[in-house]
């Protein structure tokens, strides 16, 4: 028996059908392939908050995608578990020490797994190895934090204002400084001042740095004086014998103005008594007075007779001596 | 085989007449690419469909596509606000009524209007036996009234498509001028910058089949029309329905493919 014509199209008709929805089935299936036939091993993390994790939310390492979060469930009292799928090619990279921290794409972006760190002397994550967690900042938390920084600026910059205020015032001894002449015509008189001292300084210091230079200059008394041990014991012997004439100096200035307090004594009489004086004036005038005439006396005398051949014979032997010297 | 043989129905009372149904569209749609390959080329009739299709259903296009563009602009103005990117409305509308809306609505648009007319007027020929008299007259009815609409509708389909959406962003740019007095360059300039050859590619792609399926959808629905006038109803109503269906099941896997290459 033949088949009818309607059978036959019921029969196209039904494997059109079933190659359309291949064909559909095929398309949207194509997308997905290349992640379904990938090799995945699977680690765990245990968190205390997992700040709206989902099933499906991607996981990164070193800001490449890696694999996704295969499922989440509660652990213990209330933990949560979060078991990751990743790539096993990426598995040479992961060290049993990497850790896991919640972040998310962007600033409003979905929620990702952050797999970082890691040493090299720590062996490769194997299947089913549970991972270190990091403990992250919530964006509540930021914010909270913000505020706190809100608040200390809000106050700081309130003190400010007052402070402001008051210098604008010229009030203070800043606002003072800010607003009042006479004091701005003191501290330049005192600059002024303090400008001249600093010459004078600066000069004083040349000198001293001068001095200091010979002190150093050997051969100089200075030098000498601070430096050779011989001299400056004989300058302090010196010193001490100047010391001592100075003592005996002023015991005698005082006898002697003792001597001259007493009109008794001859020094008294010298010092007090004029009469005394002027009859030691007319003395001494007589005296010279008197050696003049004697001096002529003995001149005469040197031509008398008597004396004549005395002179003549000391002449003659002082000018036999004179040539022999 | 011999199973099927020995029963009344292949599967089921419903099933059967389903699945001939779909060898019979199949058949249709082989014998339009038979039958458009093959000469003589009616183009002065693909010019006359291509002016009933295109420059007719132009107002209905214009209108549709400006509310489309304002609605969604509005629509999406406060979620966008929320983050203060409303900035990014160019983009966002551009991207979707070049990838989507703009395609989509026309598409709609043209299975209602066009595919409805399409099978109303074959149905009621077919059914006055019109189309049996051509067939008389040595005129091969499918080559030129099949062929000649599918192509008219193959070829407006993405003119229309593309006119829907530059209409679709200028009824986005009146909304977003009158909130941000933005220069209707500087929209346009904002809303293409992030429109790539890709997503215009698809887009015309789209367009292109849904163009076909109406067509042909309309066509078939038309050309196999009996039970007379009741049947004309039902022919029409038909292209409509199943051209819209056809549509969204194209939709999705053409978005599917685009992905797929731009993500390749």
């Amino acid at each position: 028996m033949n088949e009818s014509p309607n059978r036959r199209a019921i029969l196209v008709g039904f494997f059109v059908i079933l190659g359309i929805i291949f064909f559909i089935g095929g398309i949207l299936m194509v997308g997905n392939l290349h992640e379904t036939f990938k090799n995945k091993m699977e680690v765990v993390a245990l968190f205390d908050d997992v700040n709206g994790l989902q099933k499906g939310n991607n996981v990164w390492f070193s800001g490449v995608k890696i694999g996704t979060v295969s499922n989440l469930h509660f652990y213990g009292k209330s933990q949560v578990e979060v078991l990751i799928k990743i790539d096993t090619k990426t598995q040479q990279y992961i060290r049993k020490d990497a850790m896991v921290k919640i972040s998310s794409d962007g600033i409003i972006g979905n929620k990702i797994l952050i797999i970082y760190g890691g040493t090299s002397t720590s062996p490769e994550v194997q299947e089913g190895d549970t991972l270190g967690v990091e403990k992250t900042f919530s964006t509540e938390d930021m914010i909270n934090t913000l505020q706190e920084n809100n608040k200390n600026i809000l106050a700081i910059t309130n003190d400010f204002k007052v402070i402001s205020k008051s210098l604008a015032a010229g009030e203070g001894t800043i606002g003072k400084l800010l607003k009042d002449d006479a004091v701005y015509a003191n501290i330049n008189a005192t600059t002024a001042s303090l400008q001249l001292a600093s010459a004078k300084a600066q000069a004083l210091v040349a000198s001293l740095a001068d001095f200091s230079a010979n002190l150093n200059k050997k051969g100089t008394l200075a030098n000498e004086l601070t430096t050779d041990t011989i001299v400056f014991k004989s300058v302090k012997a010196s010193v001490r014998q100047l010391q001592q004439m100075a003592d005996t100096a002023s015991a005698f200035i005082a006898n002697l103005k003792q001597a001259g307090t007493n009109p008794n004594s001859p020094f008294g009489v010298l010092l007090r008594d004029e009469a005394t004086g002027t009859h030691l004036k007319e003395t001494i005038k007589n005296l010279e007075s008197s050696s003049q005439k004697l001096d002529e006396d003995l001149k005469a005398a040197q031509s008398s007779f008597l004396l004549k051949g005395y002179f003549r014979k000391k002449a003659k032997t002082e000018a036999i001596e004179t040539p022999e010297k | 085989m011999a199973i099927f043989r020995s029963r009344k129905y292949i599967f089921s009372k419903g099933l059967d007449p389903f699945f001939s149904g779909v060898q019979s569209a199949y058949s249709f749609t082989a014998l339009f690419f038979k039958e458009a390959f093959k000469r003589p080329f009616h183009f002065r009739e693909v010019l006359n469909q291509s002016f009933e299709v295109g420059l007719k259903s132009l107002p209905l296009i214009t209108l549709t596509g400006f509310i489309i563009g304002i609605v969604f602009t509005k629509q999406s103005r406060p979620s966008l606000e929320d983050f203060g990117a409303t900035s990014w409305l160019p983009s966002l509308i551009g991207i979707a009524i070049v990838r989507a809306l703009g395609p989509l609505v026309t598409a709609l648009i043209c299975a209602g209007k066009v595919g409805s007319s399409i099978g109303a007027e074959l149905g009621s020929m077919k059914v006055t036996e019109q189309i049996d008299a051509m067939e008389v007259s040595a005129i091969n009815p499918f080559k030129y009234l099949v062929v000649t609409r599918v192509l008219a509708t193959t070829i407006t389909l993405p003119v229309l498509a593309m006119y829907c959406s530059f209409v679709g962003l200028y009824g986005s740019y009146v909304n977003v001028h009158s909130e941000e007095a933005v220069s209707l360059v500087t929209y346009y300039q904002s809303a293409f910058s992030s429109i790539s050859f890709l997503d215009i590619f698809t887009s015309v792609s789209k367009a292109t089949i849904y163009g076909f399926t109406i067509g042909i959808v309309g066509s078939y629905k038309g050309f196999n029309a009996t039970q007379g006038t009741r049947g004309v109803g039902k022919a029409a109503n038909q292209a409509v329905v199943l051209s819209m269906f056809l549509i969204f099941l194209e939709e999705l896997i053409i978005v599917q493919v685009a992905n797929w290459i731009r993500y390749f």
